[in-house]
């Protein structure tokens, strides 16, 4: 798994690619940790390149998103491969997420 | 269609009887899979190979691609890791919580964090329709709940292979249905390859996309549950009619096994 993290004047796109997965997870943890501390305003997580997520992967991002409510913040994914999205949908993590087709989309809503 | 199974020329002995006499069967990637057969035909043993609880005395048992037949115990434990199963009785841990038999593996398996691993195993309840029932004991649950939560835990490591041990059993049709539903759910969305075993026959023609039937020890049909449902084999004739077998000895012979003679 490979994470890229791009910081903008009004939000932070986090781009994943390849795996996540109960190996790769702790590190995403890390990571989403790391913005939470910094009150960080709005996270949009790019799935594009993901190839497989596994439910430590989905755990980690409502950990994430439940420390972000507390104060305010927002994570917004965007660009859900089909295959992920029919296991959110599955989940119901469709009505958790803020999900967008792009960045672009999900920056200005 | 790529195999995630192939056994091939298993032989099992308990003691001196031989119980599986020479199975060959794969079975493929992605497909609900059920094993069939009567009471006593080596179903359950056959399971017990594939999840790696027994060695066979001979043959291979090659899970997508690897001999698990021969493999050390440490490699055998990863690949455990990768497999789910419920048991028949849903072996849960009566001293634990819901929660804490699902976490168990977790817990044992990974370096997930306990925030991440409580979330798992909500999500994991909700899957098996079981939200809200974390910090119930086994013993206050039915039966049909049981089972729910035994999936619940095998689906804990989101094993690529779900192994059922008769899922249906001691369960009432409408409990047995809503199980079968469940199974076939998690198979659509997941895409596991799951292999149930099975003598239930509206559970075969609800879950079934393939057939390994066994007689005796040995394989007795493998296909499609269509060829399965169209076969004129008097095994799986008899099988699908619910006939039972005719009487393996004359009442001369009975009497010269009940008189000791």
């Amino acid at each position: 798994m490979k994470i890229d993290t791009v910081l903008h004047s009004d939000y932070t796109v986090v781009s994943i690619a390849g795996e996540i997965d109960m190996y790769s997870s702790p590190a995403l943890r890390d990571m989403l940790l790391t913005l939470v501390k910094k009150n960080t305003a709005t996270v949009i997580v790019n799935l594009k390149e993901v190839r497989y997520i596994d439910s430590s992967g989905i755990a980690t991002f409502v950990e994430a998103l439940k420390k972000m409510l507390a104060y305010k913040g927002k994570l917004k994914m965007a660009q859900v491969p089909d295959r992920l999205m029919e296991i959110f949908n599955f989940s119901k993590l469709d009505k958790v997420f803020e999900i967008y087709g792009s960045i672009e989309d999900a920056a200005n809503s | 269609m790529e195999n995630a199974i192939e056994v091939s020329n298993l032989v099992t002995y308990y003691g001196e009887r031989k119980i599986l006499k020479g199975i060959t069967c794969s079975i493929p990637t992605g497909t609900t899979t059920v094993i069939v057969g009567g009471s006593g035909c080596g179903k359950t043993t056959l399971l017990k190979h594939l999840i790696g609880l027994l060695k066979p005395a001979s043959g291979s048992i090659h899970i997508h691609g690897k001999d698990i037949a021969t493999m050390d115990n440490a490699s055998l434990d990863e690949y455990r890791k990768k497999m789910g199963v419920l048991f028949q009785g849903a072996a849960l841990l009566n001293s634990m919580t819901l929660a804490e038999n699902v976490a168990l593996p977790l817990k044992e398996h990974t370096k997930l964090k306990a925030p991440v691993i409580d979330i798992i195993v909500r999500m994991k309840l909700d899957l098996v329709g079981l939200s809200g029932f974390g910090e119930f004991y086994p013993a206050e649950l039915s039966g049909g709940m049981k089972k729910r939560a035994g999936i619940a835990r095998a689906m804990a490591m989101d094993p690529v292979i779900l192994f059922f041990d008769e899922p249906s059993a001691g369960l009432d049709p409408v409990t047995a249905a809503g199980l079968d539903e469940l199974i076939l759910r998690l198979h659509r969305v997941f895409k596991m390859t799951v292999v149930v075993v099975t003598h239930e026959l509206p559970s075969i023609f609800a879950i079934a996309d393939y057939v390994v039937m066994l007689d005796k020890g040995e394989v007795a049909f493998v296909g499609t549950l269509d060829d399965f449902k169209n076969s004129d084999k008097t095994i799986v004739r008899a099988f699908l009619e619910r006939r039972p077998e005719e009487e393996s000895y004359s009442p001369d012979n009975y009497f010269k096994i009940i008189a000791g003679s």
